[in-house]
């Protein structure tokens, strides 16, 4: 066990040693200089120069390419370019925002895709199977904010449910802050849910004609006994590595739902930063969400191989 | 509902759902969906073997036809297409002019109401499909050509190539397609060639990584062997007998990117990394109309969103028509 999470562990960190590069390609090593290109034609020399000095981009490449590997790995994101302040004392408290929205969302996702997995497994083909299956296509396929949208015109305008603004006043009371976000987090639990339901039907389906549930059968065990104890087992694997997975990706659709909902967690931070050509803070925010998405696979990996005595113990020998 | 379009088990859900294209690292598309060809029908009887895979994917075309989802699908995209192609020329009134006052609900002369400078949004529905339409294939279109390429490259090969390779599009696959394109739309500038160029760019490793799952499973054929035998240059092997072999695999994920690139462009011009106001993608429709969406003003909102939605839907229900066919054959 202990080798094989310390390879997971190295090759995480190459992982992360190339995503910092990606990112650093992507803004650094394109043709023509990142101030005019972000400023655009029109604005000064003075001004391109100084954005360039600001954000760093007049140095040697070299230089550059070592401050962002060094900001990856030391959670020190530099200076943003707007305000000057530590881009660290605005992307972590808008993380922080963000994460209680998606851990919403979660809590609320997880049990019922999975259980609505399981429940399409056992009617395999039968009707009430291919609404779990039409649904869970089409709610996955329809971007974040179109959902965010509709349910903000039905559950706060129409109905007058939750809030137009998903920001609670400070001093919220935690059961008062779930009224403010329970709508944004419901757009995110319609988007992730056709993934996760999909992934546990599957694997629920591929365990049901397996060998050993036939024999968990025979040899007396209850039905829900087999699901439990051997089914389920096997069948969840694949569905954490899915829900791993979401846990980074939610990044992307996050952000359309904050927009809609005003929240200010690290979507709209991102958008802020796009509006005043924020570099720094646009870099940390993305370098950050790549890390988030190295911890959630590989805390994934370790709770099947907790799970799965054959993944601990082939991949160690 | 005919039996023919009962979702085949165990079949839909181990590949990649549009969106979901990353799911599991190791990925278990089309190593099935390869049709059966020994290296004797090759070498003796070339024209029977040819015909042979013409007459397999003329069936498999009818089987795909017939799938009510299929014919759903592509009728809506038509629809949107013709919108796109003909514009202003077939909307009750001109997308870009002031017809009425502003924020007129919906009624006989503006069915869907009127947005905030008096626009009608009907036509501005029908007109923004142009964006989107254009875009996205595209987008997809590329982002397939060099997947094929690379993941071609990769699984052919093997070895450190594919190593130092595989490492990469695991790298390109942790971050967020949205986010990635996000930045370097920030610091590209946002005409409509960057956008296709970045979408492109970013499902470039996801294809490479399914084409070369694809690829692995044929590389050790007899037929593979026989042509290296023979002494054909890898470009031949790899494009002239690979190729078609792995052409299902393809042309799935053809599909399902599409529907993807349609979902990441609306939701990038949603935030303003695409086309501008007064464009009236759709993004941007719903972008300019929901902060008015509390003052009981959904109209505005609403139907570019609904448009998007139907978009993304009818792309998915070809796509996983396709698919359902495919991969069974």
């Amino acid at each position: 066990m202990g080798r094989y999470l310390l390879r997971r562990l190295m090759s995480a960190l190459i992982t992360l040693w190339l995503l910092a590069t990606i990112v650093f390609l992507v803004v650094s090593v394109l043709p023509g200089d990142v101030g005019r290109r972000v400023l655009g034609p029109f604005a000064l020399k003075e001004d391109v120069a100084r954005y360039n000095h600001q954000i760093g981009t007049d140095r040697p490449l070299f230089r550059q390419y070592l401050t962002t590997i060094r900001r990856l790995f030391t959670l020190s994101f530099g200076n943003s370019y707007q305000t000057g302040s530590s881009v660290n004392k605005i992307v972590f408290p808008a993380l922080f925002r963000s994460g209680k929205l998606a851990l919403l969302a979660f809590v609320i996702t997880i049990p019922i895709s999975i259980a609505a997995g399981i429940f399409a497994a056992r009617r395999q083909d039968k009707p009430a199977d291919r609404i779990v299956v039409t649904t869970g296509l089409a709610s996955s396929s329809i971007p974040e904010f179109v959902t965010a949208a509709v349910l903000l015109s039905i559950f706060c305008v129409h109905w007058r449910l939750g809030h137009v603004f998903a920001n609670p006043p400070d001093g919220t009371s935690v059961i008062g802050q779930f009224r403010y976000l329970i709508t944004p987090a419901l757009a995110m639990v319609f988007a992730y849910f056709g993934y996760i339901a999909r992934m546990s039907r599957a694997g629920v389906i591929n365990g049901l004609q397996s060998d050993y549930a036939r024999t968990a059968t025979m040899k007396g065990l209850s039905k829900g006994e087999v699901m439990r104890r051997h089914i389920l087992r096997n069948a969840l694997a694949p569905t954490i590595t899915v829900i791993s997975v979401q846990i980074g990706y939610l990044f992307g659709g996050i952000i359309g739902v904050e927009k809609v909902f005003n929240y200010a967690g690290l979507g709209s931070t991102m958008l802020g930063a796009v509006t005043h050509k924020d570099i720094p803070v646009l870099q940390g925010a993305v370098l950050l969400v790549g890390v988030i998405y190295m911890i959630s696979t590989l805390l994934a990996d370790v709770l099947i191989a907790f799970l799965n005595p054959r993944v601990r113990l082939e991949t160690s020998r | 509902m005919s039996e023919s379009d009962e979702i085949v088990p165990g079949r839909e859900e181990i590949v990649s759902t549009p969106g979901a294209d990353m799911l599991v690292p190791s990925t278990t598309i089309g190593t099935t969906a390869v049709s059966p060809t020994t290296p004797a029908e090759i070498e003796l009887s070339g024209v029977v073997q040819v015909s042979e895979r013409k007459q397999a994917r003329r069936e498999n075309w009818r089987l795909i036809r017939r799938r009510p989802s299929f014919v759903v699908g592509v009728f809506i995209v038509l629809v949107w297409t013709a919108c796109a192609l003909l514009g202003d020329r077939i909307t009750p009134h001109n997308s870009l002019d002031f017809h009425a006052a502003t924020h007129l609900s919906p009624r006989a002369k503006f069915p869907f109401g009127t947005d905030s400078i008096g626009r009608d949004v009907l036509s501005r529905v029908m007109v923004g499909a142009r964006d989107v339409i254009k875009v996205a294939p595209l987008a997809a279109l590329l982002g397939v050509f060099f997947g094929v390429i690379i993941g071609m490259l990769m699984g052919y090969f093997g070895g450190w190539l594919d190593n130092v390779l595989s490492r990469i599009v695991e790298a390109f696959l942790a971050l967020p397609v949205v986010l990635v394109a996000l930045l370097a739309i920030t610091t590209l500038g946002h005409s409509t060639w960057v956008v296709i160029g970045v979408v492109a760019a970013l499902f470039t490793p996801v294809v490479a990584r399914t084409v070369r799952s694809a690829v692995l499973a044929e590389r050790d054929l007899d037929y593979v062997t026989s042509a290296k035998l023979r002494g054909e240059s890898s470009a031949f092997v790899m494009f002239r007998e690979i190729l078609p072999n792995v052409s299902g695999p393809i042309i799935v994920e053809l599909t399902v990117r599409i529907g993807y690139a349609v979902f990441t462009v609306a939701t990038l011009s949603f935030l303003g990394a695409g086309p501008q106001p007064p464009s009236p993608d759709w993004g941007v429709q719903v972008s300019d109309g929901f902060r008015v969406i509390s003052a009981g003003i959904w109209w505005t909102t609403f139907f570019p969103a609904a448009a998007i939605a139907s978009l993304v839907i009818a792309v998915n229900l070809i796509a996983d028509s396709v698919q359902s066919v495919l991969e069974a054959s």
